[in-house]
């Protein structure tokens, strides 16, 4: 309607006009355009009007299409943020668009040339870059995409990702153009990330501990140096394999049962000592696993961390090595103490007795008789005082030097000098000592040893049996095992057992025991660091150990 | 002279054993003096005795350090057997091991024996050594 008042009143006027107008019908919408011109007669009075009417249908619609098209872009440049620009080669004309200037925080009036364009990026190595990328564009015609830094109208440094395509009209490049996006937060966030794996990673490769990452099925699925070192195998061969796959059958299983633990019952462990052995070696671990959870807190894995505490175990064994000789050393004190304190005090105390009697005594039979008594005191306070010389000897005496022995030669020798005592009792000896065992001793300390420990076994011989002594000499790596067993009393080791060793104790009642033998015995081999043990039953024999230690 | 009916030395050092036999001839009058090298014989005596009802000693001299039982196990074997007679035990020992006298502090409380502790030299025995006080005063 508004369209026919227009024509009514521009047909008036006798101009000519044209119109665009559409007409709906069940064929669908079509655009026409009209031309009214005024129909005149030889006086120049109008008679009528001349309509011509085009069917611009196809005009119409590519309008909109480009219309629609330019929305597009315009929405595109505003959602991704991305500006363009281009460039003619004829003119020398650089465009921007509002995007394009905002980016570089210059107002909408800003036109920049070329030269002012290179300028906003940054000096060194963004600006040299960019200016080789366009010129190659212009010459070459290459394209380019890449990422640089400009120094804004305000003076911000900023990352941006800029683009480049050459347009070429029969060979020759007429235009440039391009996209220009700010990306300097993803840059920045990106660099974030980076720095801060680099810092994990180089965290996690530098601690002085085996770690690892495990997925759900227990395959490895991260892990350090230290880890990779342990196995003795790369990251790679490593990552995405379980236990089984590395370490033998029994330590896998125990791993798998701690896995499933954490991740089940979301349990951590944390410092457990476990060993491990690998490629022959056992090594001990102070191990702590605890869940691994994703973004969702949903278990996903654990992360595996192992502690490898092998030199403190080993320096904690030494320790406990060095508190047993300490305790050792400290009994054998005491067993001097009391050596001191009952021993030679109860010979000082016979005399004094004696010597009060003595004073007071009249009668010249008693006198005598306590006399002699009082050197039958003497005598027992050398004996003692001779025994303790002896101990004092073995333990104080570290100039003596061990020499290797053949065990057997020196057996035999020992045996030799005693054969008369050994034939008073019919002794039967079996030495099943082999001829080539050497043992490294003292060899008074090893005469001493076998000479007390065979005279032991024929002195508490049963009443019954004739003394029968079987001894035999095993090699090993720690040393050499001389076992001594007879078929004597034997000795109810239960009730005497931790006495047996010591000084001045017997437990037969028989004449020439006094104590001391096995007490000397026990020092000598622990002089040389060795060590003595017994076993026995009563009234079937005895059997003594002595383990000569080849390393001390 | 005060009388003590039955007396056990237990000592393995003859000359222990001589002077106490000594200084009690100065002191007491007794017919039944036995000497032991061990606890095990004393023991056993003592069991023997108890058993079939003959006299217990009224005094035992008690050596701590003997072969096979020593002064201790010897008291400990006395204090299962819970005699209900009245025995006066002396230990004579010449050890100063402050370890000895505290072991016979802690066996004088539980045993139901009168228990002495005598440090060697001893040059005389006393009459309370033998129970033989309440005569004297």
């Amino acid at each position: 309607m508004l369209a026919s008042q227009i024509s009514k009143k521009k047909l008036k006027e006798n101009k000519s006009f044209s119109l665009r107008h559409k007409i709906s019908n069940h064929n669908g919408t079509g655009h026409f355009k009209s031309y009214f011109a005024p129909w005149f007669d030889e006086k120049e009075n109008v008679i009528g009007t001349i309509i011509q009417t085009d069917n611009i249908t196809a005009e119409v619609e590519k309008e909109h299409q480009v219309e629609w098209l330019q929305n597009i872009l315009e929405t595109k440049v505003e959602v991704s943020k991305t500006g363009w620009w281009e460039f003619e080669i004829a003119t020398e004309q650089l465009t921007w668009c509002k995007e394009t200037k905002r980016i570089h925080h210059v107002p909408d009036c800003f036109e920049p040339t070329t030269a002012e364009a290179i300028e906003f990026f940054k000096p060194g190595y963004s600006r040299n870059k960019v200016s080789m990328l366009f010129h190659k564009a212009i010459e070459n015609q290459q394209s380019y995409d890449t990422n640089l830094m400009i120094i804004t109208f305000n003076g911000e440094e900023r990352w941006v990702r800029i683009t480049g395509k050459p347009y070429v009209e029969n060979g020759n490049t007429v235009k440039v153009f391009g996209t220009i996006r700010d990306i300097h937060d993803e840059v920045m966030a990106e660099n974030k990330v980076k720095e801060h794996q680099q810092l994990l990673s180089t965290l996690v490769d530098s601690l002085p501990l085996n770690v690892y990452v495990k997925d759900l099925e227990s395959r490895k699925i991260l892990i350090n140096k230290g880890e990779s070192h342990y196995i003795n195998k790369s990251k790679e061969e490593i990552i995405g394999k379980n236990d089984f796959d590395i370490y033998n059958e029994d330590t896998a299983k125990i791993s798998r049962e701690e896995d499933i633990q954490v991740m089940k019952h979301l349990t951590p462990i944390i410092g457990k000592e476990t060993a491990i052995t690998h490629n022959g070696k056992t090594t001990h671990f102070l191990t702590s696993k605890i869940p691994y959870f994703d973004l969702d807190g949903k278990v996903c894995g654990l992360i595996g961390m192992s502690l490898d505490i092998s030199s403190i175990k080993k320096k904690e064994g030494e320790l406990r090595d060095l508190i047993k000789i300490t305790s050792m050393q400290n009994q054998k004190l005491i067993d001097f103490a009391h050596i001191v304190s009952h021993n030679l005090r109860s010979h000082s105390a016979n005399f004094s007795m004696l010597l009060e009697f003595l004073k007071s005594e009249n009668d010249p039979t008693e006198r005598e008789r306590i006399t002699k008594m009082l050197s039958q005191a003497s005598d027992n306070l050398l004996e003692t005082l001779e025994n303790l010389n002896q101990v004092v000897d073995v333990n104080t005496n570290t100039s003596v030097t061990k020499k290797p022995l053949f065990l057997k030669q020196n057996i035999v020798k020992v045996l030799q000098n005693f054969s008369a005592f050994l034939n008073k009792y019919d002794s039967q000896i079996i030495n099943h000592v082999a001829e080539d065992i050497k043992v490294e001793c003292v060899p008074a300390y090893l005469d001493s040893i076998i000479l007390n420990l065979i005279s032991n076994a024929v002195k508490y011989r049963s009443p019954i049996r004739k003394p029968l002594i079987i001894i035999n000499a095993v090699k090993s790596k720690e040393g050499v095992l001389l076992s001594i067993s007879d078929n004597g009393l034997g000795i109810d080791l239960e009730k005497y057992g931790d006495k047996i060793f010591g000084m001045y104790k017997t437990f037969h009642n028989k004449e020439d025991s006094k104590g001391f033998g096995l007490y000397l015995v026990k020092n000598q081999i622990e002089a040389m660091g060795g060590s003595i043990t017994v076993q026995s039953d009563v009234d079937r024999g005895t059997t003594f150990n002595v383990y000569f230690n080849e390393e001390s | 002279m005060k009388k003590v009916s039955c007396i056990f030395i237990v000592d393995d050092d003859p000359i222990t054993v001589f002077g106490i036999k000594k200084m009690l001839k100065s002191v007491t009058k007794c017919d039944d003096v036995q000497i032991f090298q061990n606890g095990k014989e004393a023991y056993d005596a003592l069991l023997e005795r108890h058993e079939s009802n003959k006299t217990i000693p009224d005094v035992i001299f008690l050596d701590i350090n003997m072969p096979i039982m020593d002064g201790w196990d010897f008291l400990d074997e006395l204090i299962i057997l819970d005699l209900k007679e009245h025995i006066i035990i002396n230990m004579i020992t010449s050890s100063i091991d402050p370890l000895d006298h505290q072991k016979w502090s802690s066996f004088k409380d539980r045993c139901p024996y009168i228990l002495n502790f005598k440090n060697k030299p001893i040059f005389k025995i006393e009459a309370t050594d033998l129970g033989l006080m309440d005569m004297a005063s």
